[in-house]
């Protein structure tokens, strides 16, 4: 069996001495790492292999953590911009999460154009949750419509986190924000809750790409932002290995802790275990020896 | 008895044409890709939630805060929600988002809580809001229960309009009920002290899942409380509650030995809690703990929210769990949600006539003087008038 391919790409002067992000260094990490990822040629191919034309594409974000720590719209937007340049219809992508609130708390415009780029949170007038109630395993939860009903293919862009709960927070547990009732998924470590979330049809056979955004990776007390266990990594982490990309994210924390001095995760008895699940469940690959990372700098 | 429901349950659902609109538009793509950001434009917020500073929490290092509400005792950093779904950690500090915020409000006969010794025939005005700090899979209202404060749509009903709304449906009591009062409990605590103002009384149809702090507070502004005791085993609060047992346990306790009145609920559900040996162990248990005089309701289940593919609790087996309770000592034992039934009724222990007659909701008939039964004269607990 093949190894989960993870490309790993730093941008070398992606956030100025203000911390400030640059769109262009952001769109040739991203660039990069498609191309990486796919073994095409240019991005565009790469996204090809990805999406289809037709597909409508959902760039799931996690906006919990106000601007100072979310999906950063200077990552979303470049990458729907990328998406569109590649031959998806601009009025066939979304930038989503829960609320209207949290997105513009995290610096982001609202739109729901019905020609254009669609950006917006399930409250928004005329979204909402499902009616039917989707029961899987210890799953039990309201989908999101934009999920259910829009999405075709979907990006999880996520931050990447430190987690009191679950150890971290990436890619997969940012599907908790496609449902009505993340807050029931949060006992034992929110193990095995993500993996079997991430196990519904409605995630599962949509999911087509992880970009885990550690460009400033909070590695220490969180989900929440506390500057002095913040890093300025620089890094966007690419997959289409959901589980492989959330590894590969959990020791990029790790490395930062053990550099900071701190115990590890599973020293502070909060290691990711639903990773081992989703393993398990065959979701994806959590050995690091399956799983094969490419870095790169731009 | 009728009851009027003067306030709908709003619910902010079932959108699908908004997206079958925007995913069918065929116009093209604009010249400006790329320039996404300067062409957005905001919304107002619309969410309806409140910012009460909650009780009953810790404040931590670092912007954290430890819920002390309810043995989950929830630690959440800044911006997250308890599993309540209904309280928030804003800069370190716990916020009730649904205080004031009630997602639904009806004038109930009190017989619906269940509450059977309590103000018989009466009405009670009968409020909840959005939450609850469990994830029962039986759960019946979970519509309003399991979802986040601003997944309902809520009406501003502070406490005094509460009590103002109770005194023009002429009910003699407030209920605190549909989904898990304790998350709510400041605005319930708030209402119950108005409320008493007034004359009015105050009951609360709870899961028991508190810390005895807050209940023991609760306790001095109230005057009766159904507790769902749903097992008596820790299995099934892990499995199919989410919760703990023991905590439940040890507020049943703590109601008792107030002068609260306490009734029980126990739901019976095929093949989950149905067991003989357990019913018979949670009999003695109440028999020794409590004593023989607490109301006890076996409820029957209806398939509801993720246990469908159980059926509808056979009568026989709640005939048996009634009649295996009293065969353990206790007094008054009913079984719930089969209308018509006899147990529905309540029978004096001593001289076996029936007291209180009901059908359903309904009172036909009651053969109580000051508190005794007509025919005997022996006392029969409860808060009468």
């Amino acid at each position: 069996m093949n190894e989960s391919r993870v490309a790993a790409i730093r941008g070398k002067g992606v956030i100025n001495q203000a911390g400030e992000l640059s769109q262009l260094k952001v769109a040739e990490m991203i660039r990069r790492g498609l191309k990486i990822l796919t073994g095409s040629p240019n991005a565009d191919d790469g996204f090809g292999q990805i999406f289809a034309r037709n597909d409508r594409v959902g760039i799931k974000i996690s906006t919990i953590g106000g601007r100072k720590i979310s999906s950063r719209p200077e990552v979303s937007l470049t990458l729907a911009d990328l998406l569109v340049k590649s031959g998806l219809h601009e009025r066939n992508i979304i930038i989503w999460d829960r609320t209207n609130r949290e997105l513009k708390e995290a610096g982001y415009r609202l739109s729901s154009s019905s020609n254009g780029l669609k950006v917006f949170g399930t409250d928004m007038d005329g979204a909402g949750y499902e009616t039917e109630l989707v029961s899987h395993l210890n799953i039990g939860s309201l989908f999101s419509t934009i999920q259910t009903n829009f999405v075709t293919a979907s990006i999880s862009l996520a931050i990447l986190k430190d987690h009191g709960l679950a150890g971290v927070t990436a890619g997969m547990k940012n599907y908790f924000g496609s449902i009505h009732n993340p807050n029931k998924y949060h006992d034992s470590h929110c193990n095995p809750f993500v993996a079997e979330l991430f196990d519904t049809a409605l995630i599962k056979r949509k999911h087509k790409l992880s970009i885990l955004d550690g460009l400033v990776v909070q590695y220490h007390r969180g989900p929440s932002y506390h500057a002095q266990w913040a890093e300025a990594c620089g890094v966007l982490v690419f997959s289409r290995d959901p589980v492989a990309a959330d590894s590969v994210g959990w020791q990029m924390i790790e490395k930062l802790r053990a550099k900071k001095g701190l115990p590890s995760l599973q020293e502070d008895k909060r290691e990711p275990a639903y990773l081992m699940t989703a393993e398990k469940m065959g979701l994806g690959r959590a050995g690091a020896d399956q799983i094969q990372i490419i870095e790169d700098e731009v | 008895m009728r009851y009027n429901r003067i306030i709908r349950t709003v619910w902010t659902m079932e959108r699908r044409q908004f997206f079958k609109t925007l995913a069918g538009s065929s116009l093209l793509l604009g010249a400006n890709a790329g320039t996404f950001l300067c062409d957005l434009f905001a919304f107002q917020d619309t969410a309806n939630l409140s910012r009460v500073e909650a009780r009953y929490y810790k404040k931590l290092p670092d912007r954290e805060i430890e819920c002390q509400l309810c043995p989950r005792n929830c630690k959440l950093g800044d911006k997250e929600r308890g599993y309540c779904g209904v309280r928030e950690n804003i800069g370190g500090t716990y916020y009730t988002l649904v205080y004031g915020k009630a997602c639904t409000a009806n004038v109930d006969p009190i017989e619906k809580k269940p509450f059977f010794h309590f103000l018989p025939g009466s009405k009670a005005f009968s409020i909840a809001t959005a939450g609850c700090n469990l994830n029962c899979k039986f759960c019946q209202n979970w519509q309003i229960s399991q979802v986040r404060a601003e997944q309902v749509r809520p009406l501003d009903l502070p406490p005094q309009d509460v009590v103002v709304n109770a005194l023009s449906y002429k009910c003699p009591s407030i209920s605190y009920t549909y989904t898990e009062p304790i998350v709510y409990f400041e605005y319930m605590y708030d209402t119950a002290i108005q409320a008493r103002t007034k004359g009015i009384k105050n009951c609360v149809v709870t899961a028991g899942h508190i810390h005895r702090e807050p209940l023991l507070d609760l306790i001095k502004v109230v005057d009766a409380i159904k507790i769902d005791l749903k097992s008596f085993s820790q299995d099934f609060y892990t499995n199919y509650v989410r919760g703990e047992l023991q905590p439940v346990l040890e507020a049943i306790k703590t109601v008792h030995q107030s002068k609260v009145w306490l009734e029980l609920v126990y739901l019976v559900i095929p093949t989950l809690n149905d067991d003989v040996e357990g019913i018979r162990e949670m009999s003695q248990w109440i028999r020794k703990e409590i004593g023989p005089d607490v109301p006890l309701h076996f409820s029957r289940f209806q398939p509801m929210y993720l246990v469908q593919n159980l059926p509808p609790t056979p009568v026989s087996t709640l005939e048996k769990a009634h009649d295996i309770a009293l065969g353990e000592g206790l007094h008054y034992v009913y079984i719930g949600n089969v209308p018509g039934h006899r147990a529905e009724s309540t029978f004096c222990p001593r001289c076996q006539n029936v007291i209180i007659e009901r059908v359903g909701f309904e009172l036909n008939r009651i053969d109580l003087d000051g508190g005794k039964c007509k025919f005997c004269h022996n006392p029969i607990p409860g808060i009468w008038a």
